[in-house]
């Protein structure tokens, strides 16, 4: 079979499409058990609510390649005109999202209640790339992109707009990054911490009832963390969310299969704990009312770059940088651009997960394009590098080298409670093997974009606006004393063959 | 293998070999899991026992048939009979075991 040619959903039926509705005796039941169904009520058959004149039909019969109504993109078959709800569209991720789905072709809607705006700015920090307010992205869009995006300023916690909202669009896929994101934030006080669980878990649930009462058919795109699974020191692999179904307990000359079971998290912050409890939540979602998942267990994300956003000025994404709201790639980047050395806690050797912002817009849009089944929770491990702090501290120094720039690395006392020396075997398999998805980009190639941008003299300015935002002073213990640094040096940059 | 409701007399009922049957779910992830493991099986034991998964939900009569409560459920046969189930996933031991039993049957009978 060609790869290149054949889409990763070509051969998914009606089964797992959002314009079906089933008829006829199914009978969902409950708790993972199925029910006992009489086999003299009949067949199981569907109607499709885009194509009513077909009326009832096997939802086998056809499949996406064939359906009329399932147009061939790069991305894979998607729904023509699919309607896509982005919770958290003004957001770093939520932006960029909307557009490549407006590009492909989605019908587009999304809210956000400007949160993150409002704590990076309460910070005293902002965006290093200036971005625009969502209505004017909104006409910049429709300007340089020729698409239609709807926005409404609404908070996932309001759940009466919410549900309006979610019954009005009527939704086919819902993607959930309508979360606050910070580690080091949910860490700072108890306000920060309950403001975290309240906003993610809490907003999750709510959004769990209305997707019930409006939009059961709706598939939900949640964003997890890697972060969830934590970094176990036997060296366990990081399964993707569910046990494999060779995996084996055994105790006291006993066995049992883990196949399918959740895997054990051990979330390493606030912020964390409130993504395991959103993924129980929508787990639990899924078994009681037939709701249709895929939990992202997404790696670090870094980077600023994909076609959309590169259209125009105006329509550019989010880039922070502070302790707080930025990811390590782009403060070390910021900070080489500066000349600050670049802050590494503790020993630098710890090991995460990470994709670049266009891989991961083109896996979310892969799961959008190939909806899960009625009932079906899965999860996928959204990882394409693994490195250490450390690595990337040293790339980044080599590259900042290209740019004239002279770069020392800090080790300072770590702020956080981790693992410092670990193992760290990701398993990340089913986004290529079941959805497709092929990275385009490279580390060292996003780096040196997000250099080329930011050794420009206005975001200089703007980096050096924030220079003492960079620093981390957010113990997680809570105590307020200085951390200390405990090694300076510069790295060594190898000189590139001519 | 994947079986359905039309001809699962034939490939189960009226099968010379012992069978064991997995019925599944797509909401089950359990049954999702196991299933590299029961088409492993399946590979390996052609020709001495047959493997076959049913999904409940687009064969809900054989389903209904063998009163099936939960998922995944194995059921293995011999001569057309039922000779053991289980509910829950199985380890490769517990799989192996239940074919074994399946097969015994047909020298006790």
């Amino acid at each position: 079979m060609s790869e290149s040619t054949a889409c990763h959903n070509a051969n998914q039926t009606c089964w797992s499409c959002p314009a079906v509705e089933f008829k006829g005796h199914v009978d969902f039941r409950a708790c993972g058990q199925a029910a006992f169904r009489k086999a003299a009520e009949g067949q199981l058959v569907v109607e499709c609510k885009r194509r009513p004149e077909i009326g009832y039909f096997d939802p086998t019969s056809i499949t996406f390649e064939h359906c009329t109504e399932w147009k061939k993109t790069d991305s894979g078959y998607l729904l023509d005109g699919m309607r896509v709800l982005i919770l958290g569209m003004d957001g770093y991720l939520g932006w960029p999202l909307a557009l490549k789905l407006a590009k492909l072709g989605c019908k587009v809607y999304g809210i956000d209640n400007l949160l993150r705006r409002k704590l990076v700015s309460e910070r005293g920090a902002q965006s290093v790339i200036p971005i625009e307010t969502m209505e004017n992205r909104v006409k910049a869009a429709n300007e340089e992109l020729g698409v239609e995006i709807n926005f409404q300023e609404i908070d996932l916690m309001d759940r009466d707009a919410l549900f309006a909202y979610i019954k009005e669009v009527q939704p086919e896929s819902i993607v959930q990054f309508a979360e606050i994101p910070s580690a080091p934030y949910s860490m700072a006080d108890v306000d920060k911490a309950v403001d975290t669980i309240q906003n993610n878990v809490v907003g999750t649930l709510g959004l769990l009832f209305g997707v019930r009462d409006h939009a059961p058919d709706a598939s939900i795109i949640k964003l997890g963390t890697m972060g969830e699974y934590g970094s176990p020191l036997t060296g366990r692999p990081l399964f993707e969310g569910l046990f494999p179904g060779d995996a084996v307990l055994q105790y006291k000359g006993e066995e049992w299969s883990l196949g399918g079971e959740l895997t054990p998290r051990d979330p390493v912050s606030f912020y964390h704990v409130s993504k395991v409890q959103g993924t129980f939540s929508v787990y639990e979602a899924c078994k009681y009312w037939w709701l249709r998942s895929y939990d992202v267990m997404q790696g670090v994300i870094y980077g600023n770059h994909s076609d959309e956003l590169a259209a125009h000025p105006s329509l550019a994404t989010r880039f922070d940088i502070d302790e707080w709201w930025g990811t390590v790639v782009n403060r070390f980047v910021a900070q080489a651009v500066i000349g600050m050395p670049l802050t590494i806690y503790g020993s630098g050797n710890q090991l995460r997960g990470y994709i670049t912002l266009k891989d991961a817009m083109q896996c979310i849009t892969r799961l959008i394009a190939a909806p899960p089944e009625p009932g079906q929770y899965d999860v996928v491990n959204q990882v394409t590098d693994v490195m250490s702090v450390k690595q990337i501290a040293q790339t980044v120094a080599t590259i900042g080298a290209e740019f004239g720039l002279d770069t020392e690395v800090q080790r300072i006392e770590n702020p956080r409670v981790e693992a410092e020396e670990h193992p760290y075997e990701v398993i990340h398999d089913k986004l290529s093997e079941n959805f497709g998805f092929a990275s385009e980009s490279s580390f060292e190639d996003e780096v040196r974009g997000m250099f080329e941008v930011l050794t420009k003299p206005e975001a200089v300015a703007r980096i050096k606006e924030q220079e003492s935002k960079l620093f981390p002073t957010t113990k997680w213990s809570g105590e307020s004393a200085k951390l200390k640094v405990l090694e300076t040096w510069k790295p060594e940059i190898k000189d590139k063959a001519a | 293998m994947q079986i359905s409701d039309e001809i699962f007399a034939d490939k189960v009922l009226k099968s010379e070999q012992p069978v064991l049957v997995d019925f599944w779910a797509s909401w089950c992830p359990p049954c999702k899991m196991m299933q590299p493991l029961v088409d492993r099986l399946h590979d390996e034991l052609t020709g001495t026992a047959e493997i076959v998964s049913i999904n409940i939900d687009q064969n809900p009569q054989t389903a209904a048939e063998y009163k099936i409560a939960g998922v995944p459920t194995f059921v293995s046969f011999r001569n057309g009979q039922e000779v053991t189930r289980k509910t829950g996933a199985l380890t490769e031991n517990q799989l192996r075991k239940m074919i074994d039993t399946a097969s015994e049957q047909n020298q006790a009978a």
